[in-house]
């Protein structure tokens, strides 16, 4: 009994926090998600309970199930493409010593510590039809100029934004897991003969492999909380409400002021996302 | 998180913004900014004509000392504030510029939502107060006796902010009736009259496109920008919004609507007329560049371009009445935009607050000042006929040339329709636009079809929000 007393001594910084920051918020979510609006004439609107009519609303619009369509063909695309790069740095800078290393590291870790907003803003300009630096190049080449911002683009543009912020963090983490690996290791595979594709293959990846996965969960929730660059992209031209899940419900709750709609919306997001991270964890976890 | 991000991207509110900053760059220091202030005093006690100001003592305030929060992104405000000031020594306002438009919008609705957090006054274009109204965050200023001041405004202004003629839901700030600007140096040098009828417009484009290889655009599309459109639908007799009752009309594939958005879809699409996205650098390049030689712009647009461009084409541009579609009608023409100062439910001092609002916007030192120092067009009657407000060596007039634009706005506001109403879901509709121009420009709608879509997917959404709402 003392010591469960104690353990709470030590939990309550952490829990109040958490109480008051993140299950409070939720419970009040899910408090605003069971109302609807009653509206009489052209006064003011009254909230009235409605039960489940705004998650039987959310699983019927299209604009948010678009939405989530856009969410998946992005983490299908990026995460792979971001993790990929990550890894193959990591295994580069790990194979080499130097000044060099030093900076390319710093290098490669610098759009991290950039504000994702400054960052999508300088990405804006680059993706201007006309100003754009890429689209000069391709003029002075003779060649068709693209649109990024362009409906069929702009979701790509977005995901070359996010692999620019996010590779580094990725591969630093993934690094410091290799600089991790006992020395002797290597040198028990060397005695044996093992080549410098076979020390990557059979020892550093094996050993990076739950790193690897940890990221990938993080990049699985990062994706599902896409939001800043969409929205710093939108007065450039034309990006849809729905480019993102969390875009359409952060719209519909300070543009529409519809926070029961979105609080509705955002359960069922974080529902889908803790279902599917929690599957993958299962699943890996299992081996 | 959202507003600062807003904040820094170049639209037209925060360009006045910007315009505010590099003025006090220009003159210096902000102190000098106080006696540019400062020095329009004795010129207003000099004017020949009468301005007419509210008896301001009317207004009873709460006791003791006050503090307001206004949310603006009017630039100088500070400055202009400092005469209420002082003729208020219990009262002192705190300027705050939290983002231009939908930056401010969204901060607002969830301060609102909060219960806490709002200003005391809060700007808010006409187009936005609706969705402001229904959220009920917003004090009836009538029973602060704001009817008081109605005989001070624009008519048509004045209906903005009290839809029912009874309750007054912000004190009417400024307007954008519509005229057109042009780039008199391009025009010139390809031998093009000013046009005065779409006819005559689409004529310029077409010779223009010919002479210039197709280097030069006649006019600019806004493909983002749904109240430019409307504003020269509204032109037109266009109507998108009515409350019948208890319930709304919403008509956005109006014939009016439909005919202006082909006429320029047509231009658009043969190249004589340019469709980036307004008020970004890319827009802005473009017309500096001497790309675009025309622009339909509101009263406020002129203040908007010489911030934005700076010198270049400094002096080149001129301001001509709307085209019209035939010879010989009476002039008519639209509105984009305009604002006015609402006192929130959440002010602890909503009688000061009515107060400062209407001071800041019927009183000739305001006035002047918010025209001089942003090209904000006045909707105080007194200020539109006041000749302070003609400054040819000020922006934005300097920037035109010289020219009198007061003079030609105010024509171009007194031939704006007064019936004009907005929905409290237009904010959906102003971005769900965006969406419906994609689809026409890429070729994947008409634009009958694309409008049809914009009413369809509007009325759908404003239905499932609760909303009492038909076609036709």
């Amino acid at each position: 009994m003392r010591y469960r007393k104690t353990a709470l001594l030590f939990l309550a910084p952490f829990l109040s926090v958490f109480v008051a920051f993140y299950l409070a918020p939720v419970v009040y979510a899910i408090y605003l998600s069971v109302f609807i609006k009653k509206r009489t004439g052209l006064g003011p609107a009254k909230e009235i309970f409605g039960g489940l009519a705004n998650y039987a609303r959310a699983v019927q619009d299209a604009d948010f199930l678009i939405g989530l369509k856009n969410m998946f063909l992005f983490g299908i695309v990026q995460i792979p493409v971001m993790l990929g790069l990550a890894i193959l740095l990591a295994l580069l800078l790990d194979q080499s010593r130097g000044i060099f290393v030093r900076i390319c590291r710093t290098v490669y870790f610098m759009p991290y510590g950039i504000p994702t907003a400054i960052g999508a803003l300088i990405w804006g300009y680059m993706y201007a039809p006309n100003l754009s630096p890429f689209n000069q190049i391709l003029r002075a080449l003779h060649q068709l100029t693209i649109d990024f911002l362009s409906p069929d683009l702009v979701l790509f543009s977005i995901g070359n934004i996010v692999t620019w912020t996010w590779t580094g963090y990725n591969m630093i983490t993934l690094f410091a897991a290799l600089q991790n690996i006992p020395k002797d290791l290597f040198e028990a595979a060397r005695v044996d003969g093992a080549t410098g594709w076979e020390l990557v293959r059979y020892i550093k990846i094996p050993l990076v492999v739950p790193t690897i996965r940890l990221l990938f969960i993080f990049s699985v929730i990062g994706t599902s909380q896409l939001f800043t660059e969409a929205l710093v992209l939108r007065p450039l031209g034309y990006v849809a409400d729905n480019i993102t899940p969390n875009l359409y419900l952060y719209l519909t709750a300070a543009r529409d002021a519809n926070y029961s709609y979105a609080g509705a919306l955002a359960i069922l997001l974080a529902v889908l996302i803790f279902a599917l991270s929690g599957a993958f964890l299962r699943r890996v976890g299992s081996r | 998180m959202a507003p600062n991000i807003f904040s820094l991207i170049l639209r037209h509110r925060e360009l006045r913004t910007a315009r505010a900053e590099r003025t006090k760059v220009t003159i210096g220091i902000a102190a000098s900014l106080t006696l540019l202030a400062a020095s329009l005093l004795p010129a207003s006690g000099a004017s020949a004509t009468e301005y007419n100001e509210p008896d301001y003592s009317k207004f009873k305030v709460e006791d003791g000392q006050i503090t307001l929060e206004f949310w603006s992104w009017v630039g100088g405000l500070d400055n202009t504030v400092k005469d209420f000031e002082r003729a208020y020594p219990n009262i002192k306002i705190h300027v705050n510029n939290v983002g231009g438009g939908p930056a401010e919008y969204q901060k607002l609705q969830t301060a609102l939502k909060a219960g806490s957090g709002a200003p005391d006054v809060a700007q808010i274009e006409y187009d936005f107060l609706p969705s402001f109204i229904v959220t009920d965050g917003l004090a009836d200023m009538a029973q602060y006796g704001a009817n008081e001041v109605k005989p001070y405004f624009v008519p048509w202004t004045w209906g903005q902010v009290s839809p029912d003629g009874k309750t007054v839901f912000g004190i009417p700030q400024d307007s954008g009736p519509l005229a057109l600007n042009y780039n008199k140096k391009i025009f010139d040098q390809y031998g093009l009259s000013v046009p005065t009828t779409w006819d005559e417009y689409a004529q310029d484009a077409e010779k223009l496109d010919k002479a210039s290889g197709g280097k030069v655009k006649m006019g600019h599309f806004y493909p983002t920008q749904a109240p430019w459109l409307i504003g020269l639908a509204w032109a037109s007799g266009g109507v998108f919004f009515k409350a019948q009752g208890d319930t709304w009309i919403q008509t956005l594939n109006n014939a009016a609507a439909e005919k202006t958005l082909t006429y320029w879809s047509d231009l658009v699409k043969k190249g004589y007329v340019s469709s980036i996205p307004g008020f970004t650098a890319e827009y802005y390049t473009a017309l500096g560049a001497g790309q675009i030689a025309s622009s339909v712009e509101a009263a406020w647009g002129p203040g908007v371009t010489a911030a934005s461009l700076i010198d270049k084409t400094s002096g080149d541009w001129r301001a001509a009445p709307l085209p019209q579609w035939s010879k010989g009608e009476p002039l008519r023409s639209g509105n984009w935009g305009g604002s006015c100062d609402a006192v929130t439910k959440q002010s602890k001092h909503p009688k000061a607050a009515t107060l400062f609002a209407i001071w800041l916007n019927a009183s000739k030192n305001p006035v002047v000042a918010n025209w001089i120092q942003f090209g904000i067009f006045p909707v105080a009657i007194s200020g539109l006929a006041d000749p302070d407000l003609n400054a040819p060596d000020k922006n934005p007039s300097k920037f035109f040339g010289g020219q009198n634009l007061m003079q030609l706005y105010s024509d171009a506001s007194k031939a704006v329709s007064v019936d004009f109403a907005w929905a409290p879901w237009f904010a959906f509709a102003n971005d769900n636009y965006n969406k419906q121009i994609d689809a026409l420009f890429t070729g994947k709608m008409t634009p009958k079809q694309a409008l049809d879509a914009w009413q369809d997917e509007c009325l759908k959404n404003a239905k499932a929000d609760g909303y009492d709402v038909k076609g036709q």
